[in-house]
């Protein structure tokens, strides 16, 4: 049993997804308690994977006994254990904020575990074919999770979503056909090896490297190609955006890491600079244009869509800059961001039905009527900008430093002015929310009742907020972790 | 066939001019489906040995079903196949590939290790493989058929929820 818990990861969530098809011919609103059993299940699963790799080292499954590098290989080391991990506990997460919050539908929930079941897949996979199957996975269940939203507006929302993400997918489908063109295999560490044997100059190799990274840059949503994501977040229901904001881009970001170190390696992007300038040109664009466009932003929900883009161009600059300080960097903010954007998307949330706030001037002097969701908001937005102790200082600390010592100087420019940048949108809407003037009466809400919220919400809500905080004291476990991951990194 | 018997005008409530009775079209159809979903099965089962498979297949049969609603109308098609036929197909495609997956792990091997299953009979590698061919093909078939319904009944449901 023990050696089948990464395969059996993946497979639950597939099967738990076949339930509420069936479960809705008899019972209305049974999804959301399969989804819950399976999550649970999933959770357990990943607690006892985790506590493998941590003791015994790299764990590799052969799918169907077909050994690598001829089979599909799965493989779990301390990176993706990590991730694993995060999925698990967001995802538990946004099933007891969608308790309350809903979609209610059996439907929704079927989705909701093949999004699960996708993510985990990309996550364990050491295959990069397997790797593009789990991003379809991916892709097509978020984009019917996009579309879950009652309006036609949401509807819109996931074609777009739908239309670009092929695109990134099929860029990425092309760039290992060229890796397979160039050395005949489809396995992540048998493809290291022949990479560097077929020559990283070779124009095959080359090729095959800038079609996966754009393709997973167009997943990972980075500037200018992520106008599929702010709609996505924005127009999704509530739940949907925590969910997806918390992880489809962040396990993209994980995927081009593993593709960086794992397939074409340090070497390759010491051998080719210009692959390595190119990345961190884009990450740095993104870093700017990310956060002058979420300044410029008056629905909260996609400012907090721009921030992304931003935060994903830091997290990208650190794997980019390679060295471990960096990686380390990169990864703390990674898995810091998930937490900070699913409990600030939540957050929105939770705001919008307790006081019908949605813009930024909406925000203003609402803080008393939802003291806890509001509370949580501002000290996630704070965590965000990088206020010490929280977990978003700890890894653009860690990111700084790493381009410190690679002489990487208009990374720290940026990184500092990006930081900037942050404080203004998020300082704006904390000023308001306590110092402000309220221009929405309260009598307007009461009027229409305002929606019920859920204890289980706001302890999502709080919740997240406290990890933002605690995280941080888990930044030297993630060091132990990176040093367990099958990554080679560049010396300081 | 037992499609011979549903009743064309049952499809008088679709919209005017979206159903035509046709007796041509009924006849070849119910001459060619039979033939059809032979095919579809023929191309499943090709899929372990030689060009087909359970994507392929599955398209096939799903689009008999979509061959039937073009001759007889949407909604008897509708109501000749159940929804709850369209469900199990899905579902049960998927428990059957991880029940043949799960299955060889129950027996000592790898997830889908289908050497596993020969000490039970003989030729079992490939009347497992024929299986999970044959449980994808009934998924692909189903949600082929599903997303039809679905676009068929049209999006009056959605247009309420515009003004949030």
């Amino acid at each position: 049993m023990i050696d089948h818990l990464i395969v059996l990861l993946v497979v639950l969530p597939i099967l738990g997804a076949a339930v509420p098809p069936l479960a809705s011919l008899r019972y209305d609103r049974v999804g959301w308690a399969v989804a819950t059993a399976t999550a649970l299940g999933h959770a357990a699963l990943a607690g006892a994977l985790a506590w493998t790799v941590w003791t015994d080292g790299v764990v590799r499954y052969a799918v169907g006994g077909f050994v690598a590098p001829y089979g599909i290989e799965l493989v779990a080391d301390g990176l993706t254990i990590l991730l694993v991990a995060l999925i698990s506990a967001v995802s538990l997460g946004v099933l007891a904020y969608a308790r309350h919050a809903g979609p209610h539908e059996n439907s929704f929930y079927s989705q909701f575990l093949l999004l699960v079941a996708g993510l985990s897949g990309m996550t364990v996979t050491g295959d990069v074919f397997n790797l593009y199957v789990f991003l379809e996975i991916t892709g097509l269940a978020a984009y019917g999770l996009v579309a879950s939203g009652p309006g036609a507006r949401s509807a819109v929302a996931a074609l777009k979503y739908l239309i670009i993400g092929t695109i990134g997918a099929s860029l990425y489908l092309l760039g290992v056909g060229y890796a397979l063109a160039a050395t005949g295999t489809l396995n992540m560490a048998d493809l290291s090896d022949k990479l560097a044997a077929a020559g990283y100059d070779s124009t095959l190799v080359l090729t095959a490297f800038g079609l996966i990274v754009a393709g997973l840059l167009v997943k990972v949503a980075l500037f200018p190609i992520h106008t599929w994501q702010p709609d996505a977040y924005a127009d999704s229901p509530d739940s949907v955006s925590a969910f997806i904001s918390a992880l489809v881009s962040t396990v993209s970001a994980y995927a081009l890491a593993r593709v960086l170190f794992s397939v074409f390696t340090v070497d390759f992007l010491e051998a080719v600079p210009i692959a390595r300038q190119a990345l961190v040109a884009v990450a740095c664009v993104s870093i700017v244009a990310g956060s002058a466009l979420a300044v410029a932003q008056s629905d909260v929900q996609r400012m907090l869509a721009y921030s992304s883009v931003s935060q994903f161009g830091l997290v990208i600059a650190g794997f980019a800059i390679a060295t471990p300080l960096a990686v380390v960097g990169a990864t703390v903010h990674l898995v810091g961001h998930a937490v900070m954007k699913g409990g600030l998307f939540a957050a929105t949330g939770i705001i919008e039905r307790k006081t019908g706030a949605t813009t930024v001037g909406g925000y203003a002097g609402i803080a008393g009527r939802a003291p806890a969701a509001t509370g949580a908001f501002t000290l996630l937005a704070l965590a965000m900008v990088g206020v010490p102790p929280a977990v978003g200082f700890m890894g653009k600390w860690y990111i700084v430093l790493g381009a410190v010592n690679a002489g990487s100087w208009p990374v720290v420019a940026v990184l500092l002015a990006s930081t900037l940048l942050t404080l203004a949108y998020f300082a704006r809407l904390a000023e308001r929310l306590y110092f402000a003037k309220a221009t929405i009466a309260p009598e307007a809400v009461a009027a229409d009742g305002g929606e019920r919220v859920s204890t289980a919400m706001i302890v999502t809500v709080v919740v997240a907020a406290v990890l933002a905080v605690g995280l941080a004291a888990a930044v030297p476990v993630i060091d132990q972790l990176i040093d367990m991951t099958v990554f080679e990194l560049m010396l300081q | 066939m037992s499609t011979g018997d549903a009743d064309p005008a049952a499809g008088d409530d679709e919209g005017p001019g979206l159903y035509v009775e046709s007796t041509i079209i009924m006849t070849t159809v119910r001459l060619v489906a039979p033939f059809i979903l032979t095919f579809a099965l023929f191309i499943m089962f090709h899929g372990a040995d030689s060009p087909g498979g359970g994507f392929q297949g599955g398209v096939i049969a799903g689009s008999v079903v979509m061959m039937l609603a073009f001759a007889y109308g949407i909604d008897s098609t509708r109501q000749w196949l159940d929804v709850r036929v369209v469900s199990a197909l899905a579902s049960g495609g998927v428990f059957a590939f991880v029940g043949i997956g799960l299955g060889a792990m129950a027996l000592g091997g790898q997830f889908l290790q289908y050497a596993e299953f020969e000490a039970l009979f003989g030729h079992a590698i490939k009347y497992a493989i024929e299986l999970v061919e044959l449980g994808i093909g009934a998924i692909v078939a189903a949600v082929a058929i599903g997303l039809f319904f679905l676009l068929a009944a049209g999006f009056d449901g959605v247009a309420e929820g515009d003004s949030s």
